[in-house]
């Protein structure tokens, strides 16, 4: 990693709500974190201030048996499981979605978002209440894919 | 139908040009590289549509309206025919009814209909309001138009978008209105603290990039109190309701695809900070008391204005800072937090 690389990093996070970034290369380990002068740093509950991490991309959780594939959201946002507050939610655990399915609306700054499926499989978690906030790259879902 | 910078779009720019005078046929085929016939068929859609073209002979034709007429007239030709924007409104599908024009276009965007393509229907059945609420759609009086735009953006980066779509809309109002409009965070546009105008913008993306965004855009523009639901009286006004009379609707809707189009070049071109300078013109909530519903969560405290990204902040009584993302903001005006100073610690 030169400073080639973190210039391009820093640059990707200037414009971004993206606070702190991790970046593991083959030659070592990056942190960045914005604040200080002329960064206000937002908090957003006493005493705790907001904190993302990326991580790099895994192809499923170590933990997770290699059938489970894992839904991201693509922005800071609000999490809806449906269309409208009456209607019935897109997905329930257990059902079996394709590929290009809607999952869920990610909306932010009233842009509406309907995440698809890039899996098709099972849905074996929701991993995020209705209505909750989510930041860039949280997991949604997990899809349970036939091997 | 699909005329974009259609024979009768120019065939109706040609004819106003001679408010009194006749145009001759064989001027009208040589102007539009056309055959005489061809353009006695586009003449007699013109007619179908409402148009009166007299036709004199061995002078050729002219087009009998009055002023009143002219300004009432709302259809693709109309605004094809004064339209400056280059590629914003250069495709436009006309309906008389959809059950919501951000529906209709995301179906196109999803056959791969162009950038700058717009739809527009006279009256929607199911007009979408944010989570699924419904934006009342009367007939025949208003502008219901959903714009294809397709950014070569992050996706994580779109949302920034609704904001210049505000201080589009909000700038296109401001022409028409005696009364100067205000945006509520994030892009309803309000005159005399009463919604003029709402944005829903919707998006196909991949979890890298932006597919396409379609942005629906409601303007009450000649809605009177009596065409609006009892229930919407006390919180919708419109443009007519302020300026006293009725305005042209493709004339709005011609102004509306440029200011859009100005905005979103801004935003290509020079990025999000001019875009928040434009918006923050027609932003009076700074330094108010708000009450914001997120989701189920009721938040209180002083706005701190917006940050970069264009989330908005608000200071809550116990000091902390929150940065939302999404919810229905009120200016709470008669507060207790009334007191708090922007500015204190």
């Amino acid at each position: 990693m030169d400073l080639k690389d973190i210039k391009a990093i820093y640059k990707f996070l200037k414009d971004t709500d993206i606070v702190e970034i991790e970046v593991e290369g083959k030659d070592g380990k990056l942190r960045l974190r914005r604040g200080g002068a002329g960064h206000e740093v937002i908090v957003e509950k006493a005493g705790q201030a907001p904190k993302v991490e990326v991580e790099p991309k895994k192809e499923a959780a170590p933990s997770k048996p290699d059938n489970i594939r894992i839904v991201t959201s693509p922005m800071v946002g609000t999490f809806y499981r449906s269309p409208s507050p009456e209607a019935q939610s897109f997905v329930e655990m257990d059902s079996f979605v394709k590929s290009g399915q809607a999952l869920c609306i990610i909306e932010a700054m009233k842009l509406m978002n309907e995440v698809e499926s890039e899996f098709s499989g099972k849905v074996v978690s929701i991993l995020v209440e209705n209505g909750q906030p989510v930041e860039y790259g949280e997991p949604l879902f997990h899809i349970e894919v036939s091997k | 139908m699909r005329p974009s910078e259609s024979a009768e779009a120019r065939i109706i720019r040609l004819l106003r040009m001679r408010p009194d005078g006749h145009v001759s046929g064989e001027r009208i085929s040589r102007t539009l590289g056309m055959s005489r016939a061809a353009v006695w068929k586009h003449i007699g859609a013109l007619r179908k549509a409402g148009y009166e073209i007299k036709a004199v002979p061995s002078k050729g034709y002219m087009l009998g309206e009055t002023a009143l007429e002219a300004l009432a007239r709302f259809n693709a030709a109309e605004i094809s025919a004064g339209l400056t924007a280059k590629t914003i409104g250069r495709e436009i599908f006309f309906y008389p009814e959809l059950t919501s024009t951000n529906q209709k276009a995301m179906e196109l965007g999803r056959l791969g209909e162009k950038e700058g393509s717009v739809v527009i229907a006279e009256r929607q059945s199911a007009g979408k309001g944010r989570l699924g609420r419904k934006w009342e759609s009367p007939s025949g009086v208003n502008l219901y138009t959903s714009i294809i735009l397709r950014p070569k953006i992050p996706t994580f980066e779109a949302q920034k978008l609704t904001l210049m779509l505000a201080a589009a809309v909000a700038e296109t109002v401001a022409e028409f209105s005696p009364v100067r409009p205000e945006v509520k965070w994030p892009n309803d546009i309000l005159i005399n603290s009463k919604k003029a105008a709402g944005i829903l913008t919707e998006m196909d993306a991949e979890p890298d990039r932006v597919n396409f965004i379609v942005a629906g855009i409601g303007v009450n523009v000649n809605m009177t109190a009596a065409d609006t639901p009892p229930f919407l009286r006390p919180i919708a006004t419109s443009i007519r309701q302020v300026r006293g009379e009725d305005i042209s609707r493709a004339v709005f809707a011609q102004r509306l695809y440029s200011n859009v189009e100005k905005w979103y070049d801004v935003f290509l071109k020079d990025g999000f900070e001019p875009v928040v300078a434009g918006w923050k013109r027609f932003f009076s909530s700074e330094g108010k008391a708000v009450k914001v519903t997120v989701f189920n969560r009721v938040i209180e405290g002083l706005c701190m204005g917006i940050d970069k990204g264009g989330a908005l902040l608000v200071r809550t009584p116990s000091g902390a800072v929150e940065r939302i993302i999404s919810g229905d903001v009120e200016t709470a005006g008669s507060s207790h937090l009334r007191g708090l100073s922007p500015f204190k610690g």
